[in-house]
């Protein structure tokens, strides 16, 4: 049952999955991501991004570099050639500020319209087993920890449930004169999600951070993705 | 099979004594004085022995008891429970209760999975060990080592009790004998080495006697075990509410950051979210799972979330409303037309609307005309009495008149305190047919909070 992906970095003995592998894997599970591509160089990335359509976003691809944004390896809103090779050079300048770091390539994204940002997740626990988290994005997790689980696998039910069951849920059904968002979008993630993890049981740790909560009817998006694996 | 385990009709009880207050001591006391089934003492040091004015015959060892055994209880030193359970396997015992300590507890794994091996080997289900095994109020079968002057016996009734913690389960038992609480079943299940706390709930589930199972739990044990939980708590709450008070809600050890999830799996959360998933009523103090459990034990279940709050104080009545509303019941106002009829028959300066403020000059005929006129209308679903009874025109009667309002087939509860004898006597009248009484608003909107939940869970799974 384990996918394709997963197999081939457990057989490459990695332990956690490439920006574009992980992006992929959400894809096979129907989990909507923005439309992506790995390039390998500066031209590569340009015609990439032309194929895309701007504006796009620029992400380094580093197996060393487990938090991309906070070197600065994430470029948002890259919206011509001369911004993507502009982006193709800061990247490269990072790296050389990260001696062990070795440049796989530059992920091009399409960028996702603003929406509520969120954070699925899950951890394998000896007791419980895969455990689903869900939250908002930002303080509301890091902060005030204010998450729901639900043991995998999870039925449609649970995840409405557990989306409901978190306090900042009203920011989800519309406050202030923000709209209301793509609740049904995000239970379709949970679920597909859940499936994911189910039949890929070598997943350790993964957080699928940010997935963007557009308005009703526009759907959810999952932006980055993680997957820790559990070497055999 | 299982069952054999609270309900024996004839018990072995390894480490009786005649030693007053000792361990063995006490458990003979319960087992001779008011089991209703067989027992029979074993320990080699006594042939026959005069205690509590009759003549007890004690064995050498279970081998020599001619009879079939249904249950054997341990209460000897840990090192010498291996080869007991042995000869009870041989004998064909089917259930052990191993009381005794200094298993994994003490430091002594080695020993404890010993036990398990024999017991396995055996075929033989062992309870424990570690733990004050068993409290049956129907039968008396009662292994708690806890002299009963010092901890109470509840009365039998509906609600069963699993409890991971031995001096949890007897204080608890404690305080429901001193109010009169009808729980039927105890069992402790101390170490868990073989039954674990899913068979108990199987058990129970399947028991007619028991309407609410209660459940206190610190933390599973093995790996797995929540999925079996999960699985198996499913098929129960249909049939029965299962209401659980998790204890040690903080964080488990640190577990380094890593990703933003595996920072957030605090224990306590993955607890939540199972009892979610399984349909499961979860309190937050053990106060609060047995408030709950009356409620669910001899009330009905409501169709939708509406309660009526019908009250003598309006101080009593704005706290009845806060906290309902705070657990996500509504209050509603009562329609014109029906509160322009209730303005002709209630005093002059009563409150129609919901709250009902019958005020302290109310009659017991007040409370009747308003849930008589309420309760029976579709726009209602439960009801909240408040019904402080120092007002001078209330009587016992009242009581009857809502005990009389059980009719209507909706959920009721009533806030009343105080320390007056007829308050207590109305308290109980109240009791004794099922209207289960709390003493803060609080405390009702939460229990109402709990069948309101079970409906839903009920509706869902």
């Amino acid at each position: 049952m384990t996918h394709t992906i997963v197999a081939k970095a457990l057989a490459e003995a990695r332990n956690k999955l490439r920006e574009d592998e992980a992006l992929a894997l959400l894809k096979a599970y129907g989990i909507p991501t923005p439309d992506f591509a790995l390039a390998r160089d500066e031209e590569e990335a340009v015609k990439l991004a032309e194929q895309i359509g701007y504006p796009v976003a620029v992400k380094i691809v580093s197996p060393q570099i487990v938090h991309k944004t906070d070197v600065g390896g994430v470029i948002l809103g890259v919206s011509n050639e001369r911004e993507v090779r502009e982006a193709c050079v800061q990247i490269k300048e990072i790296i050389k500020k990260v001696p062990y770091a070795e440049l796989e390539g530059v992920l091009i994204q399409k960028m996702v319209p603003k929406g509520v940002e969120l954070i699925i997740g899950t951890v394998y626990d000896e007791i419980f087993g895969h455990v689903i988290l869900f939250g908002l994005g930002g303080i509301y997790t890091e902060v005030y920890k204010d998450v729901s689980m639900r043991i995998v696998p999870i039925t449609e039910e649970d995840a409405w449930e557990m989306i409901r069951e978190v306090k900042a849920y009203r920011i989800l059904t519309g406050y202030r004169g923000m709209p209301p968002r793509d609740v049904a979008a995000v239970v379709d993630i949970l679920v597909k999600f859940s499936r994911l993890v189910q039949e890929n049981p070598e997943i350790r740790e993964a957080d699928l951070n940010p997935v963007i909560a557009l308005e009703e009817g526009k759907g959810a998006y999952v932006v980055d993705a993680r997957f820790i694996l559990k070497m055999p | 099979m299982i069952s054999k385990l609270f309900d024996p009709q004839s018990v072995a009880l390894v480490g009786a004594s005649t030693k007053q207050g000792s361990v063995g001591y006490v458990i003979l006391e319960n087992l001779v004085t008011r089991f209703k089934g067989v027992v029979y003492p074993v320990n080699p040091k006594y042939d026959e022995v005069e205690l509590w004015g009759r003549r007890i015959k004690f064995y050498k060892s279970i081998l020599e008891i001619d009879a079939p055994i249904d249950a054997v209880v341990i209460a000897t030193p840990a090192p010498t429970v291996p080869k007991i359970l042995e000869e009870a396997g041989l004998k064909g015992v089917p259930v052990a209760i191993v009381v005794s300590s200094g298993f994994a507890e003490a430091g002594n794994v080695e020993l404890e999975n010993w036990t398990k091996a024999v017991a396995k080997q055996y075929g033989i289900r062992v309870l424990g060990p570690n733990c004050i095994g068993v409290y049956n109020a129907y039968t008396n079968f009662d292994t708690i080592f806890l002299p009963a002057d010092r901890a109470g016996r509840p009365p039998p009734g509906p609600l069963a009790l699993i409890s991971q913690s031995g001096a949890v389960a007897a204080a608890i038992m404690d305080w429901a004998a001193r109010r009169k609480i009808g729980l039927g079943l105890m069992v402790n299940y101390g170490n868990k080495i073989d039954i674990t706390e899913v068979e108990l709930l199987e058990a129970f589930a399947a028991d007619d006697r028991i309407k609410v199972i209660t459940l206190y739990i610190e933390g599973f044990k093995y790996p797995g075990e929540a999925s079996r939980f999960l699985e198996s708590v499913r098929k129960i709450v249909p049939k029965k509410p299962v209401v659980v008070y998790k204890a040690g809600r903080g964080r488990a050890a640190q577990r380094a950051v890593k990703s933003h999830t595996a920072a957030m799996a605090g224990t306590y959360e993955m607890y939540h979210g199972l009892f979610q998933q399984a349909g499961v009523i979860e309190a937050s103090s053990v106060r609060e799972m047995f408030d709950m459990a009356k409620a669910l034990a001899y009330q009905p279940i409501p169709r939708g979330k509406r309660v009526l709050v019908v009250t003598d104080s309006g101080g009593m009545g704005i706290q009845a409303v806060d906290a309902l509303e705070a657990l996500g019941l509504e209050v509603p106002e009562v329609p014109e037309s029906i509160a322009n009829e209730l303005k002709r028959e209630l005093l002059p300066f009563a409150a129609v609307s919901n709250p009902i403020d019958v005020t302290g000059s109310a009659t017991d005929e007040h409370y009747k005309i308003v849930l008589d006129t309420l309760l029976p209308t579709a726009f209602f679903d439960m009801a909240l009495v408040v019904t402080l009874m120092q007002v001078p025109g209330l009587t016992k009667n009242l009581a009857e008149y809502i005990i009389n309002s059980k009719k209507y087939g909706k959920p009721l509860v009533v806030v009343n305190f105080g320390g007056s004898e007829l308050v207590q006597k109305f308290e109980d009248i109240l009791e004794d047919n099922g209207i289960p009484v709390y003493p803060t608003p609080e405390r009702a909107a939460k229990a109402l909070w709990a069948l309101y939940k079970y409906a839903e869970v009920k509706r869902k799974i």
